[in-house]
């Protein structure tokens, strides 16, 4: 291996460290990665200008923030805090009913929701609720932090690295739909299933719920009903996308401009919500992975996972599956995601639908077996604590990782029958 | 070693405090908890006793008091209103 290659290796690790460690915010990791990658790149000539400038993909840009705009109008509508209190109702105050509608609602909002901005939601009704009706709040807390988590699993928008696998495999709304959908729904119903299990002599005696109105969450019911239009324009326009003939970025922007239009809300306040850590994390990211892909080194991954499987799709599958979802647990999923896009590219002749359809699972699952895993665990476990409550690392990480491993066990399962893959 | 750990643990917290208690804020007060937040300044003459004044914020038995005041308030207002009737 020549020394160029080395340092962008360590360039690489440098910034995975940074990142999974979060010692300084994930942007900055990622910039900082960035401006070596291309300080070592110009200076050894491994690149030249022209070749980085072309590096960060603006069609992922432009998906990711077309996206975000149409989910913080509606979320500045209060439609999915009217979702979460209509859940919530709808169980009567009998714990049981109230314990799967709020795993229910996590993983539905989370669909549309980033996992932080989900968690925030969930964590502030759970806790609310929890507290009038004396229950315990962390089964309640946990379960929804774990189904926000699994949730958006199967849509191409349904989190960031599904955007960089969508668009970086070419797979499109409505491939993600028929790869995954199945499998999301009854991973759905079995991990609701493993934490009734796990907490059902924690969730409480029936109690009556108070009255009230979700409607009382909604401040401006124009803007409600247009951000369900603009919500049910987007997936429509994803769904039938291949008759337009554009890119789903086209449709995200076009959605976003029609979302800030008819919102009447002030643009400013709608940018200042958008989640400008990791749209930068991103570019950061990308433009190191590309540097890293410029030496080589990736391609010889690819030959290299090729060789050790003997080319079997079953094989890669489970591989692409399993290393994902582990390295999730550590490491932020979007990075996962840029890492191994490259990588799954590369690789020759190869069903390559099962492979993409194990990275989407792997890196998407992963991410709540630990404490440390992402965004979503430090989010929940920060509400809890400012709430008062603790809850030990070992109480996480054992739910957490029996839903974890049944979820990776359970999408093996899916693959291997869903793309009648033989050894 | 446990410490340091501990400590980079404690670091990864929520970032957005204040999104968190507007979101609940907006949840409790739809779930028919109101409640309101009163700012009060420190009174003229006990500019001496900042530190006291400030850890009332966090004071549970001032809390009670509070609570014990509004109680007396609406308590009032509902007779008010009786005589009226």
């Amino acid at each position: 291996m020549d020394p160029t290659t080395i340092i962008f290796i360590l360039i690489f690790l440098l910034t995975v460290l940074l990142s999974a460690t979060a010692v300084v915010p994930l942007s900055i990791a990622a910039l900082v990665g960035a401006l070596l990658t291309a300080w070592f790149g110009l200076q050894y000539r491994v690149f030249g200008y022209n070749d980085a400038l072309g590096f960060i993909d603006m069609r992922l840009i432009g998906l990711i923030l077309g996206t975000m705009i149409v989910v913080e109008v509606a979320e500045k509508s209060g439609l999915f805090r009217f979702g979460a209190l209509y859940a919530v109702k709808l169980s009567g105050g009998n714990p049981g009913r109230l314990f799967v509608s709020i795993c229910v609602i996590s993983a539905a909002v989370s669909m549309f929701l980033s996992d932080s901005t989900a968690m925030l939601l969930m964590a502030a009704a759970t806790v609310t609720i929890a507290k009038l009706l004396k229950y315990d709040p962390v089964p309640y807390f946990l379960s929804a932090a774990i189904m926000i988590n699994l949730g958006g699993t199967s849509t191409l928008i349904g989190s960031v690295s599904n955007m960089v696998i969508g668009v970086g495999s070419g797979i499109n709304f409505t491939g993600f739909i028929s790869y995954l959908a199945i499998c999301e729904v009854v991973l759905w119903g079995i991990t609701i299933f493993a934490l009734y299990l796990l907490f059902k002599s924690r969730l409480g005696e029936k109690k009556v719920l108070p009255k009230y109105s979700p409607w009382e969450s909604v401040e401006n019911k124009k803007l409600f009903y247009r951000s369900i239009f603009i919500l049910t324009l987007l997936v429509s326009l994803f769904l039938t996308l291949e008759n337009l003939g554009v890119g789903p970025e086209a449709v995200a922007l076009g959605c976003a401009i029609l979302a800030l239009v008819l919102s009447g809300l002030d643009p400013t306040e709608i940018f200042k919500g958008l989640d400008w850590e990791t749209i930068f994390f991103i570019a950061g990211f990308m433009f190191v992975v590309r540097g890293l892909e410029k030496t080589g080194i990736l391609t010889d991954v690819s030959m290299q996972l090729f060789q050790l499987t003997g080319g079997s799709s079953l094989k890669t599958t489970l591989m692409t599956l399993w290393s994902s979802g582990l390295a999730s647990t550590v490491v932020s999923n979007t990075a996962i995601a840029l890492t191994f896009t490259p990588i799954i590219g590369g690789l020759p002749s190869l069903n390559s639908a099962p492979v993409w359809s194990a990275l989407v699972l792997g890196t998407n699952l992963g991410g709540v077996a630990t404490p440390l895993s992402g965004v979503v665990c430090i989010m929940a476990i920060g509400a809890l604590k400012r709430e008062g409550i603790s809850m030990s690392f070992s109480e996480f990480t054992k739910v957490g990782l029996i839903t974890t491993i049944l979820q990776l066990g359970f999408a093996s399962l899916y693959l291997i029958m869903r793309f009648g893959l033989g050894v | 070693m446990n410490n340091l750990v501990k400590k980079w643990l404690e670091s990864r917290k929520i970032k957005s405090e204040s999104e968190y208690d507007e979101e609940k804020r907006k949840i409790e007060m739809a779930m028919g908890k109101p409640f309101i937040t009163i700012k009060v300044e420190i009174p003229k003459g006990f500019e001496g006793l900042y530190n006291q004044f400030l850890s009332l914020e966090k004071d549970e038995q001032f809390h009670e008091e509070v609570k014990d005041l509004v109680k007396k308030r609406l308590m009032l207002e509902k007779r008010h209103r009786k005589s009226e009737i």
